[in-house]
């Protein structure tokens, strides 16, 4: 049986949007319960073998004290430097390891940096971050034995695990870096507190997923033109004043009134250059690059993204291939 | 956030001027010629110029006796800060505050504190009296990861959250209190995490950036003018120097000191203003000269300054009425 990898960001679920919105703060004390839970799920399934990114804080050696279980518990032996870079080397290794999945625990941000090296292993994400649309708030017994069926089943790729597409800015032919759900550009400044709040400053959104029921910039678009994951495409939104004006809930408890330009959809293969230069570049929430006046980026979509578990599909197929009946039971 | 090329050169003059002042305090301990206790502050540049650009020249900070930079980055002049540390009567306090009780009241610092703890009920008093003024001014208290253990802290943060003061508690935590590391004597990861048992808003924000301090600092007093009550922020930095000078901190491994030492505020804030293409390196390096002119005049004016006549051993010591006693 294939082992499963547990990354749980120490850093997810305080930035300053408990400040300048009403996020709520994810304690890691909350996290180690959650993971605690997890690890019970996959113990029901029979897991074997857990590796879990180490991290500062400890969650996955406290999630394991006292936790009477059968699975082993491994560390994974990696360089900690307290970064997102953590998080990313843990994919690496994770994937390397032949992980039947790697269960994350953060939010959009964290599995950007996972998705970048996990390669074709399929991530079961656990939101504990503030703006999650490619996480689910879901609770992590669920998840345990959810990542516990992934484990347990030998299909290379079975019906419950699908790909979800993902923009790319490129430098040219180089690809830079990606986002699971945005790309917000806005007037330069400093990352600084990484978070953007402030509709003043924007310019123009990407987004791979457009949905109203989304909190964060993915909603602008949901009302825009609906987008899931399964369509492929990309939404481009120019902000400015225009005909529209869209109610969106920017973050918790923060709903602006963002101005619409245009937008338009656009497919796998188109490249759409940034409209202005010099920028900042927040992905998936958070500011994390400044592209030069004389930089030239690129923005597409691909459909080819991370393969990501869906847990209640998970569960339905194991309903189906009655998994977790007891045969007592069903001889009765 | 958008602050004008001109006032992000400022903030980067701050920072230099704070590191070369407190640099130079080090050699005249090392020297000899400055006896006594002194405390620096440097490494935590970033968490002085960021918190006083974000507030206004009305509202008040306390601090501690590491923050000479703190009253720098908010205009303290640093001939005169010079001369006080250095107990001349040309000093802010007429030579009689020190490093460790430097007050600039014309520059709302109504005290650097050598006493932990107690600076957070004091600094209530101060917003309580803000409160009843009316004009929008907040009361901010710096103090460290140490003091947030102490139960002034708990008592402060409960008083001025029940009366809603105008209060921002800002734990400067650089990891030790004196020799104790944080991961020894503090039970939970983040100290801001305690603000949800006064049912106030906290975070931590990286005390390295100046711009994170910065802009972290500007929304919640923004939050506090409004009337919405205190709040309580983490700036999780580095002391690149010991406790005090002379100390040679033992209780840390040179790895570690390494370490901490690659994480420089100043160099960081630099880099950033090159990368945004804000300025140049000709201009920075300009600005590192014009500093060391200006704390080179601070030092001969210290130097030059006379000590407070014995007559005026007692003077601004006491009330007039303990005077006259």
């Amino acid at each position: 049986m294939k082992p499963v990898g547990i990354i749980a960001n120490p850093a997810s679920g305080k930035d300053i949007r408990r400040l300048v919105a009403y996020g709520s703060v994810f304690d890691n004390n909350e996290k180690v319960n959650i993971v605690r839970r997890v690890v019970l799920g996959l113990d029901a399934m029979g897991v074997k073998d857990i590796f879990f990114m180490p991290d500062y804080f400890g969650i996955g050696v406290r999630a394991m004290e006292d936790l009477n279980v059968a699975v082993k518990a491994h560390f994974l032996e990696m360089k900690i430097e307290n970064a997102p870079d953590d998080s990313a080397r843990a994919a690496g290794i994770l994937s390397q390891l032949g992980a039947a999945c790697i269960v994350t625990l953060g939010g959009d941000g964290t599995n950007r940096v996972v998705a970048k090296t996990c390669g074709a292993t399929p991530l079961l994400p656990i939101s504990t971050g503030t703006n999650n649309v490619f996480p689910t708030m879901v609770e992590g017994t669920l998840a345990g034995m959810a990542a516990g069926v992934t484990a347990l089943n030998s299909s290379p790729r079975p019906e419950f695990i699908r790909q979800v597409p993902r923009l790319v800015l490129r430098h040219g032919t180089e690809i830079v870096d990606i986002a699971l759900i945005d790309v917000v550009v806005s007037k330069p400044g400093f990352i600084a507190s990484r978070a953007i709040w402030d509709i003043a400053t924007l310019q123009e959104i990407f987004l791979c997923r457009a949905e109203p029921g989304s909190i964060g910039f993915s909603s602008v678009g949901g009302h825009m033109s609906h987008l899931s994951s399964a369509d492929g495409k990309g939404l481009h939104i120019i902000i400015g004043p225009g005909p529209y004006e869209v109610k969106a809930p920017i973050a918790p408890g923060l709903i602006r009134e963002v101005p619409v330009k245009s937008f338009r959809l656009f497919s796998p293969g188109e490249a759409i250059p940034l409209s202005h230069t010099p920028a900042m570049i927040a992905l998936d929430g958070e500011r994390e690059r400044i592209e030069g006046k004389k930089n030239r980026v690129i923005i597409e979509i691909e459909v080819e993204g991370p393969w990501v578990v869906d847990i209640p599909r998970t569960l339905r197929y194991a309903a189906e291939q009655r998994l977790f009946l007891n045969p007592k039971q069903l001889r009765r | 956030m958008q602050l004008s090329k001109r006032k992000l050169l400022e903030m980067y003059k701050k920072m230099v001027t704070i590191r070369e002042f407190e640099q130079s305090l080090s050699e005249a301990v090392a020297g000899g010629t400055l006896p006594g206790f002194v405390h620096l502050g440097i490494g935590q540049e970033a968490v002085h110029v960021g918190v006083a650009y974000a507030l206004r020249p009305t509202d008040w900070v306390s601090s501690t006796h590491r923050d000479h930079g703190m009253l720098i980055a908010r205009g303290a002049d640093i001939k005169r800060m010079r001369a006080e540390i250095f107990g001349k009567v040309t000093g802010y306090c007429k030579g009689k505050g020190g490093s460790m009780h430097l007050a600039v009241y014309d520059k709302g610092a109504p005290g650097c504190n050598g006493i932990l703890g107690p600076s957070q009920t004091i600094n209530n008093g101060i917003a309580l009296a803000l409160k009843k003024r009316g004009q929008g001014d907040i009361a901010v208290v710096l103090f460290g990861d140490g003091a947030a253990h102490r139960g002034e802290f708990h008592e402060a943060l409960n008083l001025a959250s029940c009366w809603k003061l105008p209060a921002l508690a800002i734990c400067v935590n650089n990891q030790y209190a004196i020799s104790v590391c944080v991961d020894d004597a503090c039970a939970i990861e983040d100290i801001a995490a305690r603000s949800t048992g006064y049912g106030i808003p906290g975070l931590v924000v990286d005390g390295n950036d100046v711009m994170a301090v910065y802009e972290a600092i500007t929304e919640t007093a923004k939050s506090i003018r409004e009337g919405k009550g205190p709040a309580l922020l983490e700036l999780k930095t580095r002391r690149f120097k010991g406790h005090f000078e002379g100390d040679p901190q033992s209780y840390k491994t040179p790895e570690e000191v390494a370490e901490e030492m690659q994480n420089d505020p100043i160099p960081t804030f630099a880099k950033q203003l090159l990368e945004r293409e804000i300025t140049t390196e000709k201009v920075l390096k300009t600005i590192v000269d014009d500093v060391k002119k200006e704390l080179q005049a601070a030092i001969e004016f210290a130097e030059q300054s006379d000590y407070p006549p014995l007559e005026e051993i007692y003077t601004d010591l006491f009330y007039e009425e303990r005077r006259a006693v």
